[in-house]
């Protein structure tokens, strides 16, 4: 989800980059196109350098050759008048111009135009030169003035301008992002949903529609795939179940009949004691893929576990275990009368599973201990022995390789049973967590931890957009 | 313990399949049962078990026209005998937990010969009680029939607590009873913080039964889960 965070920030900061450097290209393209008139209204035919030029070169009796071949080059006119507004010289002055001025005419064409020429005027001691440019090559601003108010407020209007400019493109970045993030989330989260391999569905209007379609259309897929999954398992080991029985049953009276050799009776019990492994497993393979793939509605009820532990070991002792096997129980008093809301089936379950796993690594016998504590809302349930216990590889192992029925890799090992993925399954139903533990010829432990706490069901997930 | 007096209870067995029948029908007759009537699909044990009126029924879930649980409804229209089923599937046990159909018990396969004989013996001792109602201690007699205690010569009355406890344990005799199942038994659901009462109850009747209380050979605590009762055979 953060990831995407970052994706969508990159990507819009990339584009306030792409506005920027529209902005430089701009900017690049204005000064190409004018350069060259700018050049010109500045440089050395612009009127100022006209006016400097011509006014030294002139005189009361006239111009130097040099101005008037550079004037006329220009098509640019002139008269230099007297203080009482007669001429004392003129080049090449239209007729319509007027050859004397009284004070008003020289203040009106001073800043602005004497028939329709454009007119620049330069003061001198002797008098006032005026240069006449072409119709319309300069246009003349006659009303060019600004209050000192309105020049000193243009800094201000300008940063102004380009922090809030600035402040749109960010709020623009930020409500975007939110937006993006805001539709797009529920469409992550169910994608990462059906990445763990689990249906979800999504619901969303709008333009988004349509990968909720997609992504629903998925889910079904994966659904109907863990469906007929289970349901192959399921029917397998059903089929199998009544055969089973039978050699079960037969290998059973065999190893009983007095009437047959020891080697014969031998023999049945071998097969009766395989079948009964086969048993074991075709039940919790069922069991298994139910979990795995969701389809094991689970029977939760406020169950006491203490009371759960005891039934089980209780039950246990009567149906008759070998005395090489002690079976304690230590319930913590604040453990007592702890509820905790689960399938009292399934738990039992997986104390059966720990336990018989206690028993079957321990041929010569051990002492197991079953064990409730209650602290901080958590139920802590304990099933420890003293036998033979595991290496820190195997430990280690065990805790870190998959599973062969979670596992694709062909090369692992098939002797673990599916007595601890089972355990761990029921765990991950209940929203619990396990832990192993062992020291070699010390013992083994396995550690599950069940808030009771009430928490949000983690199956049916579903995600909702507006 | 001794279930040879069972062993004249019909038993009823319906499943399809022709073999499993003559194999629990082998293993039933070997253990002592004199009459095992078969059928194997759901119309045939209806009229087996309206004809032969067996003492107890074993069905399987899937029959070949119907299934286990409507041919229990069509049963108990006309009987009230005690009902175990055998099913093939794991769910089927749910189902029967959720649907409180009223079967005694139920067997999921593959089973064991010994965990079917053990359950159909349980079923049938809680349905059929021994006509003699005595219990025989080391030391000690109960009579339940008359709630008294006759320990060498002197006759004690059990209180009626005393009476539910006790005859709880002796119904499980040789088996550890939870101490939780205990006090359900003496004072219903739920029996939150009663097991200080429940070790009153046990302390008194150790007085009546045992010949030395403080060293009890009958009654046995089962530290931490429970209690049993040991009987003479």
């Amino acid at each position: 989800m953060k990831s995407f965070g970052t994706y969508i920030s990159k990507h819009l900061a990339s584009f306030a980059a792409f506005l920027l450097i529209l902005v430089l290209i701009n900017v690049i393209l204005f000064g190409a196109t004018f350069y060259h008139t700018v050049s010109e209204d500045y440089g050395e035919a612009s009127p100022r350098a006209m006016l400097e030029m011509a006014s030294t070169a002139a005189t009361t009796e006239g111009l130097t050759d040099d101005a008037v071949q550079k004037l006329r080059q220009y098509n640019i006119w002139a008269m230099y008048l007297t203080p009482s507004g007669e001429c004392f010289w003129t080049l090449d002055v239209p007729e319509e111009v007027p050859q004397n001025y009284n004070v008003q005419d020289v203040a009106l064409f001073s800043k602005g135009y004497l028939e329709d020429y454009p007119v620049f005027v330069w003061n001198t001691d002797e008098g006032l030169l005026i240069l006449g440019y072409p119709k319309d090559s300069y246009m003349k601003i006659t009303s060019n003035y600004y209050s000192i108010e309105a020049i000193q407020k243009i800094p201000f209007y300008v940063m102004g301008m380009l922090g809030m400019d600035a402040l749109c493109l960010f709020l623009a970045y930020y409500f975007s992002k939110r937006r993006i993030i805001q539709n797009t989330e529920p469409i992550v989260e169910a994608i990462e949903t059906l990445a763990n391999g689990k249906p979800a569905s999504l619901h969303i209007d709008g333009e988004l529609s349509e990968i909720a379609g997609s992504v629903n259309k998925a889910s079904q897929i994966i659904s109907r795939q863990n469906e007929a999954r289970a349901n192959w398992i399921s029917g397998v080991s059903h089929d199998i179940r009544t055969p089973l029985s039978m050699i079960m049953g037969y290998a059973g009276r065999i190893a009983a009949n007095e009437a047959t050799t020891d080697k014969v009776r031998e023999q049945a019990e071998i097969v009766r004691k395989q079948s009964v492994k086969i048993k074991e497993l075709v039940q919790d393979l069922n069991l298994v893929s139910q979990l795995e793939y969701e389809m094991q509605p689970l029977h939760k009820e406020q169950i006491r576990l203490s009371k759960l532990i005891r039934s089980y070991v209780a039950e246990l002792l009567n149906s008759g275990i070998s005395d090489a096997y002690t079976i304690e129980i230590d319930i913590a008093p604040e453990a007592e009368n702890a509820m905790l809301e689960c399938d009292a089936r399934l738990i039992s379950r997986a104390i059966n599973n720990l336990v018989q796993n206690s028993i079957k690594h321990n041929p010569q016998g051990c002492k197991i201990l079953l064990s409730l504590k209650y602290t901080e809302e958590t139920l802590t349930l304990t099933v420890a022995d003293n036998g033979v216990g595991l290496t820190p590889e195997k430990l280690q192992e065990l805790a870190e390789k998959p599973h062969y029925m979670e596992s694709t890799d062909e090369r692992l090992d098939l002797r673990h049973g599916l007595g601890l993925l089972l355990v761990r399954q029921i765990v991950e139903a209940h929203d619990g967590s396990m832990k192993i533990d062992s020291v070699p010829m010390q013992g083994y432990k396995v550690t599950l931890s069940f808030s009771t706490l009430l928490k949000r069901g983690k199956n049916n997930v579903s995600f909702h957009s507006k | 313990m001794d279930n040879s007096f069972l062993h004249s209870k019909r038993l009823l067995l319906v499943d399809d399949e022709q073999e499993l029948l003559k194999m629990v029908t082998d293993i039933l007759k070997d253990a002592g049962f004199e009459t095992v009537l078969t059928a194997a699909s759901v119309k045939e044990a209806v009229i087996v078990a309206k004809q032969e009126k067996p003492d107890l029924m074993i069905l399987d879930v899937m029959l070949p026209d119907g299934d286990g649980f409507s041919l229990m409804e069509q049963l108990r229209t006309f009987t009230d005998v005690p009902v175990i089923f055998l099913t093939a599937k794991d769910e089927a046990a749910d189902k029967l937990a959720g649907l409180g159909l009223g079967a005694d018990d139920y067997i999921s396969k593959p089973f064991m010969p010994q965990e079917l004989l053990l359950r159909i013996y349980a079923v049938l001792r809680r349905t059929y009680k021994e006509d003699s109602p005595l219990v025989i201690l080391d030391g000690c007699t109960i009579d339940f029939s008359r709630a008294e205690v006759n320990k060498g010569g002197e006759v004690i009355s059990l209180t009626a607590k005393e009476h539910t406890l006790l005859e709880t344990l002796a119904r499980n005799e040789g088996k550890i009873v939870t101490l939780d199942a205990l006090c359900e038994a003496l004072w219903g659901d739920n029996p939150f913080g009663y097991e200080n009462s429940l070790n009153a109850h046990v302390r008194r009747i150790r007085e009546k039964i045992e010949v030395d209380p403080s060293k009890p050979v009958s009654l046995i605590t089962i530290k931490g889960l429970g209690y049993k009762l040991i009987t003479r055979k």
